[in-house]
């Protein structure tokens, strides 16, 4: 017997697998954990809701410009990089990567990830 | 004695002698934390407490406690009952020692031993037991409630509600004085676990289901994943925030907030993240999305400037509209010209029931007031007897 807490973490653990992720994190729209699996020296509760904020705030900046949903956020830095994509209509998916990620093969694996996810949280 | 949950203490009081309480789990959860938990709580108040093992070795017990920050081995008043050396093999040294563990009379014998000599008695996993030694076991430890009864001991039993007979589960249920269920809950996003007192014979019991998460090191805390914390722009909600919480981040540009406060702090036996939200109306799109599945909110307002208060009327209106509880935050209570909590009320046409408190966030003054004022409200008014 699988909780879907376990397949949802079973998703993040398969994508780490993938290469170049360092920490990631599935967080509903309203900025809750769902399911991590990031470092216990994170304060993974802050992460959760900055990160729906950002992508929040993205949505709702290129929806007023009458642009429509934006599908991801990409935050780039010398350490690193945040990407935030949706995930069906209740969650998003957060990964972080390390800087020389290869940043094609990471979007088409979030891609994956993400429907996934949007799956298992039905849509 | 108490059973050293939050929020069951200020239900149920005690746990009175002659009772037997089961914390019965569902095999997803990490419930056995909640026995431990009890045991160790009664430990510190100086009572004689043995726990049964007959699962793990004792220092493998030991060592589940240490992970949660509890030393046994600090408590002259504490034994181990070891139903598990005898499986391996090896020798024990503990104070009780069962020789045999699949043989149930010798179990039997023991564990009345134990119930007598001493105050409280843990079964760490009674389902283990049952596992071991076939249904009929039940039957046995129905002798062990009779005993804690008869010598004024309590007994706590851990059981995990494998797939067995629905007999099997009920007589479990029967033969216990209060049950308290521990389980998974997926509402909606929010992946979680709960307790919930099933029953309890020598309380007046109706219905309480706490989240609760556990924290290592710590044990079992009742959780509130969201608390929004709102109000007009400038009215101190960001203060409120670093106020309260043990740890806190902002996005502030400028000297207001942007994007969203987040606060955690662990009170009174509770875990909760709160959200602040920004005040200016520009901002009001985001609040709708951030806003969702909070189970409470503080409405903060600047009690010298009441030209603010029909914005955080409409604020309130808002957030509230789904009939979530919530309290006032009458801040800035240092300023001259400062309103008193009952003037904001009349100003604000507020409900009588709706408790406003006057604080001052930027020193601290009254903050954790108006989180036990939200707490009582959320957890009931059985809450009010602490």
């Amino acid at each position: 017997m699988t909780s879907l807490r376990e397949m949802l973490e079973n998703v993040l653990r398969d994508l780490k697998s993938a290469g170049d992720i360092e920490a990631s994190a599935i967080v509903s729209r309203d900025g809750l954990l769902i399911a991590a699996d990031i470092s216990q020296n994170v304060n993974a509760e802050a992460f959760a809701a900055m990160t729906a904020t950002m992508l929040g705030a993205a949505e709702t900046a290129t929806s007023e410009l009458g642009k429509g949903i934006p599908d991801r956020v990409i935050v780039e830095g010398k350490s690193g990089k945040i990407i935030a994509t949706g995930a069906g209509s209740k969650a998003l998916l957060v990964v972080m990567t390390n800087p020389k990620a290869n940043l094609g093969l990471v979007l088409l694996e979030l891609g994956k990830a993400s429907e996934k996810v949007k799956e298992l949280l039905g849509g | 004695m108490r059973v050293g949950i939050p929020v069951l203490d200020d239900v149920l009081g005690s746990l009175p002698k002659g009772k037997t309480l089961t914390y019965y789990i569902d095999p997803e959860v990490e419930g056995d934390v909640f026995a431990m938990q009890t045991l160790y709580t009664n430990l510190e108040e100086g009572y004689r407490c043995a726990y049964v093992t007959s699962t793990m070795s004792p220092s493998s017990v030991r060592n589940r406690f240490r992970e949660f920050g509890w030393e046994l081995n600090d408590f002259p008043g504490f034994s181990m009952v070891d139903a598990y050396s005898g499986f391996v093999g090896s020798v024990s040294e503990e104070r009780y020692v069962v020789k045999d563990p699949s043989n149930p009379s010798e179990l039997d014998e023991v564990i009345k031993r134990a119930i007598r000599e001493n105050d409280l008695v843990v079964i760490g996993a009674f389902s283990a037991m049952i596992d071991l030694c076939g249904e009929d076991f039940i039957r046995v430890a129905e002798n062990w409630t009779r005993e804690a009864s008869n010598a004024g001991s309590r007994l706590v039993l851990s059981f995990v509600a494998w797939p067995y007979g629905d007999d099997v589960l009920e007589k479990v249920k029967d033969m216990s004085n209060a049950v308290v269920t521990v389980g998974g809950v997926h509402h909606r996003v929010v992946l979680g676990y709960y307790y919930g007192l099933l029953k309890a014979d020598w309380a007046d019991v109706n219905g309480i289901a706490v989240l609760f998460r556990l924290v290592r090191p710590g044990g079992v805390r009742a959780y509130i994943p969201k608390i929004l914390v709102t109000g007009p722009f400038n009215a101190g909600k960001s203060s409120f925030v670093h106020a309260v919480s043990n740890k806190a981040v902002s996005v502030d540009r400028l000297g207001t907030t942007v994007a969203l406060d987040h606060g955690h702090v662990e009170f009174k036996g509770f875990s909760i993240d709160i959200f602040g939200t920004p005040g200016q109306e520009r901002f009001d799109p985001l609040l709708k999305v951030l806003g969702k599945e909070a189970l409470g909110v503080i409405l903060v307002v600047d009690s010298a400037n009441p030209e603010t208060f029909p914005r955080a009327k409409q604020m309130l209106e808002a957030t509230t509209r789904f009939g979530l509880p919530y309290v006032i935050a009458a801040n800035k209570q240092d300023l001259p010209n400062a309103l008193s909590p009952e003037e904001i009320r009349k100003r604000m046409a507020l409900p009588e029931n709706i408790p406003i408190v006057p604080i001052v966030a930027k020193d601290g003054k009254g903050v954790y007031d108006v989180l036990e004022a939200l707490l009582r409200l959320l957890i009931g008014g059985k809450y009010d007897k602490s």
